[in-house]
């Protein structure tokens, strides 16, 4: 078998009538960051917690960390960390107490005293769990999550409903571990996690993976293109405006001040622009220039758009 | 090993964090204890060893079946038992600390009863007091087993409550706790002897009004420690981490089992015509 921290073939999961993951495959390297991204009800919880070891797959080939998670579960479990998309604790066990309790399930903890400081629960520790914020509740879940210094951590929606500030919080911890090798495997619905974080994304609808690749090549491949803007001191109404090079498609402003072309070379198309304005005597104000986003290739490629 | 005893550990401290629960087990029984005692000592209608056998059943049922058979439930309703499942345990150590965690939230009411029997009603002290000791804790076990089974096999909280009530009221009633067996006709006696609480009521009474020991009356002991072993048992097969999960097919098969228990002890009775 290689090297990599997570195969899956051919996987497949139904609930009944309902096909919640059909088909797919995907591989994940150590110390690799990896995203499934996608809508509501993609299907991936359902595909997280079968290489978890707590849904049963209903068929294909997975592999994570070379077992088998139908089989040999406890080994499995063992070796990963999950964070769940939803959990609970007691409301009367406190924040230190759960570390405690969940490291001695474990052959190896990491300490419950490093992992307070890690996830900023120091001031916290003996407070119940039913006292803390929602923030503080996910921090813990993380926390839980890497107790046993897990080789293979899954993060299942790891941001979801937090406020910026925690969510930011968390960004730089995921970037902390990644920089430290640790493999992850998180989901999100947020582009710009997906984006910031990862280093490959598969994106996920309707239980089939529809694109996946590092953030830069789903931007290519979508075949979504950047856009050049300009905004001019004038109007630039009842102007012979020449084709500008490279450019696809332009729109002008009401105004006719603000001019946007779409193009797949936009600093050939932009440097025609300033060559044109430059000769025309006309002043420019601004210049933006967008690459196309995670979002607008799951636009091209699911027709729809994700939740924020 | 380590995954018992912190989990045995962190279900005390939850246990003895929860008002109800020092509530159930100590402050209503002893409540109880105090008004059927008074009540007795009034009227002259018996002993006072009759009181503690019927507070005790009634204690055992209630931290049994509420105790075990409610919070199963509600853990796995509220997502708890899920963050387990993901851990590398089996659901034995969650079944046995809270085995344990129900001996220690009862036990100490028991003793806490004999005192206030001895001091205040004068109840002579047990010769035989291990014996006594030793044959409530294994009602409260077998008790609780069940009330362990009930926790896995209900879908909510609220299918929980009435399957534990109605356990709890026909024990209570079967066991002769609360009417006296002398009253039931031959059929309904034949029916008392697949009720577990009928083997702790018969043995208390033994034991505690008759002086006998643990062994004289060990027919009852093992009935109750069988009781334990095969609610255990079953508790694991059946156990659910998660509300999702539906009861297997083979699982069904193994409720079928949870007569066993029931059924064997009766069956020995019948049989031997005891
Ligand atoms: N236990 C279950 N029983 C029946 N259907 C289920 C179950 N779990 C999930 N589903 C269905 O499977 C599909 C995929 O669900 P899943 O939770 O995997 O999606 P998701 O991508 O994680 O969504 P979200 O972003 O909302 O968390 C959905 O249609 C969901 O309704
Ligand atoms: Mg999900």
């Amino acid at each position: 078998m290689s090297s990599a921290a997570i195969e899956v073939r051919g996987l497949r999961k139904s609930y009944g009538e309902v096909e919640a993951v059909r088909g797919i495959d995907f591989e994940v390297a150590a110390g690799e960051v990896f995203a499934l991204l996608g809508p509501n009800g993609a299907g991936k919880t359902t595909t997280v917690e079968i290489l978890e070891g707590i849904r049963q797959r209903t068929s294909g080939d997975v592999r994570v960390l070379g077992f088998d998670p139908d089989r040999q579960k406890m080994q499995l479990k063992d070796r990963i960390g999950v964070c769940l998309q939803s959990t609970n604790f007691p409301d009367k066990m406190r924040v230190r107490e759960a570390l405690d309790l969940f490291g001695s399930f474990y052959s190896q903890t990491r300490g419950t005293a490093a992992l307070l400081g890690r996830l900023q629960l120091e001031e916290k520790r003996d407070a119940f769990y039913g006292t803390l914020s929602g923030g503080q509740k996910q921090r813990l879940a993380i926390a839980l999550a890497l107790v046993n210094n897990p080789a293979l951590l899954f993060l299942d929606e790891p941001t979801s409903g937090l406020d910026p500030q925690v969510r930011l919080e968390i960004h730089a911890l995921i970037a902390q571990l990644r920089a430290e090798g640790c493999t992850i495997l998180l989901t999100t619905h947020y582009i710009e996690e997906a984006e910031r974080l990862c280093d490959r994304v598969a994106i996920i609808d309707e239980g089939r993976i529809v694109a996946l690749g590092t953030p830069r090549e789903l931007q290519k491949a979508g075949e979504a293109e950047s856009s050049v803007t300009i905004l001019c001191d004038q109007t630039l109404i009842g102007r012979n405006l020449p084709a500008w090079p490279g450019a696809t498609k332009t729109e002008l402003s009401d105004d006719g001040r603000r001019l946007t072309a779409h193009s797949a070379h936009p600093a050939r198309t932009l440097a025609g622009m300033l060559n044109w304005l430059e000769v025309s005597r006309i002043g420019l104000e601004d210049v933006r220039l967008s690459r196309p986003t995670l979002e607008d290739v799951f636009i091209a490629m699911t027709g729809k758009r994700l939740r924020e | 090993m380590k995954a018992y005893l912190s989990l045995i550990r962190i279900d005390l401290k939850l246990a003895f964090r929860q008002k109800v629960v020092i509530f159930f087990n100590l402050l209503m029984p002893l409540a109880l204890f105090m008004i059927f005692a008074e009540i007795n000592r009034t009227e002259r209608s018996g002993g006072i060893g009759d009181v503690v056998t019927m507070v005790s059943v009634i204690g055992i049922l209630g931290t049994g079946l509420f105790g075990a058979g409610m919070r199963a439930a509600q853990e796995r309703e509220a997502n708890v038992l899920r963050r387990y499942k993901v851990a590398p345990i089996t659901p034995l150590p969650l079944l046995v600390a809270s085995m344990v965690t129900g001996l220690a939230v009862y036990m100490p009411f028991v003793v806490l009863m004999l005192t206030v029997a001895h001091v205040r009603y004068g109840m002579n002290v047990p010769s035989n007091l291990v014996s006594v000791l030793v044959f409530i804790a294994l009602g409260v076990t077998a008790i609780r087993s069940i009330g362990l089974i009930v926790g896995a096999v209900v879908n909510s909280t609220q299918e929980s409550g009435i399957l534990v009530q109605v356990l709890y009221m026909s024990m209570l009633f079967l066991s002769g706790a609360t009417f006296p067996t002398q009253m039931f006709p031959a059929w309904l006696l034949k029916v008392s002897r697949f009720v577990p609480a009928a083997y702790i009521v018969n043995g208390l009474q033994s034991i505690l009004l008759r002086h006998e020991t643990l062994w004289t009356n060990w027919p009852g002991a093992a009935a109750l420690l069988l009781t334990t072993a095969v609610g255990l048992l079953l508790s694991v097969k059946l156990f659910r981490w998660e509300k999702e999960e539906k009861l297997r097919p083979a699982a069904k098969l193994w409720l079928l089992a949870v007569l066993l228990p029931f059924a064997l002890p009766g069956l020995w009775h019948l049989y031997t015509g005891a």
